[in-house]
């Protein structure tokens, strides 16, 4: 799978590459079974601390995405197969309502935080 | 052809005659102690020969059979050699091919030395495996000789009308797949079993040594990691061991292709195939094509191939306009 950073964003960057093994998860590009690559070899690919990808990997473990074992690295669970169909076709309108309504995509984000945080 | 094909094949295939011209030295030396005829073939049981020849037939036909072996090595390399994967696999055949003429040579005639009945002589089984063995070092050596390929850079932009994916300026990227697994394997399978079976029946244990060196090579030819980031294409087994670099700056296209196997590369694993293009060659089916500067090109079947190529396009432009 395609793995990027934006090192200039404020999103910290082990929390980019979470985000992304999340997202891809949910697209069904990860499915459970899947490695994915080894720490050393993703930092050395996006020049980032092995400590980052590691911190990302942990991350994912504890949200039970993955499983760390050793010699078989990070390997996607049976739990991660997750149906976004339903958010997907929700976000679709969000979005609509959204330009309709004249919303920044920053007001909306903070508007959608605000409301995952209740 | 290209000049470093010329120097692989020269020297690949002199050497293999110098060892074949140093085996029948040693072989004709022996020639008083050696039985008249000799034993050349030996049946399914070891112990008994079912063909026998003159020491200048089994000298000659040994020959032979070492420069068909060396003409079509050099044939390939000739036309096909313009990447050092394919230089370096023709220098290793076609010693292997003069290491094995020459192991022939040597352990058909010295198990026979002081005998003067050629029907008693027996061939152990250890003598069978070490043919096929033994020849695999001077093999290893020559392919490690082989210089690797000099940098160089494409002349032009990158394909204009190739794919490519929005990238931000400061962005990084790198796209991962795994390659693995294919029909390769069962063949791979069937001929370890083969081997490994007929070892037993013949009772001859020293050739199990053969499926052995089988089993190690197809778990390093069958599965692999794609890897697509600022240095380039990197594909390697997963085991470490072979693996292939494309820098940046040699990339001139990368683009989504349709691989056909048998028809392109005449079967699976790491192959060369039509026009000296290399393949990691898994199935049939979707694959990432990389053409390269000096009129070489590259292919490696995987998944999502579109991803793996629209990131390396973009990143050789983005490499050219540093």
């Amino acid at each position: 799978m395609l793995w990027r950073i934006d090192p200039v964003s404020d999103e910290p960057l082990y929390a980019q590459l979470a985000a992304q093994a999340r997202l891809a998860a949910a697209r069904g590009d990860l499915v459970p079974g899947d490695r994915l690559p080894a720490a050393r070899d993703l930092a050395d690919s996006l020049e980032l601390n092995v400590h980052t990808v590691l911190k990302a990997y942990q991350q994912l473990r504890d949200e039970g995405l993955i499983e760390l074992r050793r010699g078989r690295g990070a390997v996607v669970t049976s739990r991660a197969a997750a149906d976004l169909s339903p958010v997907d076709s929700a976000l679709a309108a969000l979005v609509r309502a959204a330009r309709a309504a004249n919303l920044s995509a920053e007001t909306l984000t903070a508007l959608l935080k605000e409301a995952m945080s209740r | 052809m290209t000049a470093p094909s010329r120097t692989t094949v020269l020297f690949s295939s002199l050497t293999a005659l110098v060892l074949v011209a140093i085996a029948a030295t040693v072989v004709w030396s022996w020639r008083d102690d050696l039985p008249d005829p000799l034993a050349s073939h030996w049946g399914g049981r070891s112990s008994v020969p079912d063909g026998f020849s003159s020491l200048k037939a089994l000298t000659l036909s040994t020959g032979v059979l070492v420069v068909l072996l060396l003409a079509l090595f050099a044939a390939i390399g000739w036309f096909w050699g313009s990447t050092a994967t394919t230089r370096r696999l023709v220098a290793a055949s076609a010693v292997w091919a003069g290491g094995f003429g020459a192991c022939l040579l040597l352990f058909t005639a010295g198990v026979q030395r002081g005998l003067t009945d050629a029907s008693r002589a027996t061939l152990p089984g250890w003598a069978v495996a070490g043919l096929l063995v033994l020849p695999l070092a001077p093999a290893v050596v020559a392919a490690l000789l082989v210089r690797k390929d000099p940098r160089e850079p494409a002349g032009g932009p990158v394909g204009p009308d190739a794919p490519r994916l929005a990238l931000g300026g400061d962005e990084r990227a790198v796209w991962i797949h795994r390659a693995d697994g294919g029909p390769g394997l069962i063949a791979g399978a069937l001929a370890i079993a083969v081997v490994a079976v007929l070892a037993v029946v013949l009772r001859e244990w020293a050739l199990l040594i053969v499926p052995v060196l089988l089993a190690a090579l197809f778990a390093a030819m069958f599965a692999f990691t794609v890897r697509v980031d600022a240095t380039g294409l990197t594909v390697r087994s997963v085991l470490g061991w072979p693996g292939t670099h494309i820098p940046l700056e040699e990339v001139e296209r990368a683009s989504v292709a349709e691989v056909r196997p048998i028809r392109e590369f005449g079967g699976w694993g790491w192959r060369v195939g039509r026009r000296g293009r290399v393949g990691v060659v898994l199935r049939a089916g979707e694959s990432l094509l990389v053409e390269r500067s000096a009129d070489r090109s590259f292919v490696v079947t995987v998944g999502d191939a579109a991803t793996g190529a629209a990131l390396l396009n973009t990143l050789a432009e983005r490499s050219r306009a540093a």
